[in-house]
């Protein structure tokens, strides 16, 4: 049997034709600026945590994310703050963002740090991101429930909502009682 | 001959001709419950090739190209431009009437002992996809499908029930499409014959690293004589490995699926078998790629 690719070309309509006007958003902020937008002015120290598999196995179940969290991305601020950096999965890739914790345990804000996808973008939003401000580790933190959704970027705010619940359990198990 | 080759085998062409996507495509041939945003349009070509017949030389290329669209959250719509090339030589089995072999099945218009080849505008496709519940935030995804085909070679209407659950972050997905069609097809001498189907196809992709989705995928299929399935004609299986790429900017699939023996055919068309493996549009190995990119 002969192969006729050349045939195959009359098949294929030139995508060009249909020049793509493909956003080029995407988000890209570093570490430092993102610690400059959750404690403006304050002064933050790395503060690393070692997870032992029961509190990484509480962290799945009270969060269902499963992804691996990497604990050398973990800094307190000298005002009792800490400031965490985390990764969710992504429609493609992977998102990074930092969540901001006050000293008595509420959520000061969490911020989008990496965000390269197709769609849903809103999840960067501030009106968005303001659901989680003042929420504790005791919020179930659940999406459509606590957090409202966005229609276009379900997977992110889902993944995004349950990342930031299981950095607050791990909060609750790890951060809060340590000097 | 000719009409039992020609019903036949256009009877098979739904199946090839017919196969849609929605969204971005992890899967070669299973729709997913992935639709585009409300207000948002994607462009998508899909080449499907299908090579290998009973004997001689057959291929078949299909080309589908569709411009997709969020008309809300949860429903989408799409347009399709079908074209299709056929190369077939002697991919029959032989017959009294062409001892050499026949050229036949899906997409040659006479049954006869000599080369053909020809290159088609086969018609437009007009899609609807409904969500009722999504698989990111609910335990089983399930929607609804209607596509309205008409054509030079058939008129069809198709309908889906799409199933999908995920796993692990999302980043596994279980999905199943129950398929169920009648279709007018068009003979060359200006006859019709109304035939009918249903498939059941199944698979699973998992994101092995970040951009990178693969999995495998079987299909089910069963053929009809009649619009309401009066009387069963073909029964076969495929199965093979998907793999996918997509960026921000832009995506691609690729799938291959293997027709085992095992497939049977009862008269009027037990002429599109043999070796335990039903041809017509059908041939041994099935490729698929697929190219996306929002617009």
């Amino acid at each position: 049997m002969k192969w006729t690719p050349a045939a195959s070309l009359a098949l294929v309509p030139v995508a060009a034709v249909l020049a793509p006007a493909v956003a080029e958003a995407k988000i890209y902020v570093s570490v430092e600026d993102t610690q400059q937008r959750l404690f403006p002015g304050e002064r933050l120290i790395l503060n690393p945590v070692a997870l032992t598999e029961a509190q990484r196995e509480r962290m799945r179940e009270l969060s269902s994310v499963r992804e691996p969290f990497r604990g050398e991305r973990v800094w307190k601020s000298e005002k009792g703050g800490w400031f965490i950096v985390d990764e969710v999965v992504g429609k493609h890739e992977m998102v990074k963002y930092a969540l901001a914790i006050n000293a008595d345990g509420t959520i000061r804000g969490i911020e989008i740090m990496e965000y390269v996808e197709s769609y849903g973008y809103e999840v960067g939003e501030a009106s968005w991101r303001a659901q989680f401000v003042g929420r504790t580790a005791q919020d179930t933190l659940k999406l459509n429930k606590d957090i409202k959704n966005i229609a276009g970027a379900t997977l992110s705010c889902k993944h995004l909502t349950d990342g930031v619940k299981r950095l607050m359990v791990m909060y609750d198990m790890v951060l809060k009682g340590s000097k | 001959m000719f009409r039992l080759t020609a019903r036949a085998a256009a009877l098979a062409a739904v199946f090839a001709a017919c196969n849609a996507y929605a969204g971005e495509g992890t899967f070669g041939w299973i729709y997913t419950l992935d639709l585009q945003p409300k207000g948002t349009w994607e462009f998508e070509q899909r080449l499907q090739y299908n090579r290998g017949q009973a004997g001689g030389e057959y291929e078949f290329w299909q080309g589908r190209t569709e411009l997709e669209y969020g008309v809300s959250e949860n429903f989408q719509l799409a347009g399709y431009l079908n074209t299709s090339y056929t190369n077939a030589y002697r991919n029959y089995p032989a017959t009294a009437e062409f001892p050499n072999g026949e050229t036949g099945g899906w997409g040659v218009a006479y049954a006869s002992d000599d080369r053909y080849s020809k290159w088609r505008v086969e018609g437009m496709s007009l899609e609807a996809i409904y969500r009722l519940t999504n698989p990111v935030i609910d335990p089983v995804g399930v929607g609804v499908y209607a596509e309205v085909t008409l054509g030079s070679v058939k008129d069809e209407f198709e309908t889906r029930l799409l199933l999908q659950s995920n796993f692990i972050d999302d980043k596994l997905v279980l999905a199943a499409n129950l398929v169920a069609a009648i279709e007018k097809i068009k003979f060359v001498d200006g006859e019709t014959g109304p035939e009918s189907m249903v498939d059941l196809l199944f698979g699973a992709t998992y994101r092995f690293v970040p951009n990178w989705t693969a999995g495998m995928e079987a299909r089910y299929h069963n053929d009809y004589y009649g619009y309401h399935y009066e009387t069963h004609t073909q029964e076969a299986f495929f199965f093979g490995p998907n793999v996918h790429y997509a960026t921000k900017e832009w995506w691609i699939t690729g799938a291959w699926r293997f027709q085992p023996t095992g497939g049977k055919c009862w008269a009027p068309n037990d002429g599109e078998c043999s070796d335990g493996r039903v041809w017509d549009s059908h041939s041994k190995n099935e490729f698929i790629v697929k190219f996306g990119m929002p617009l």
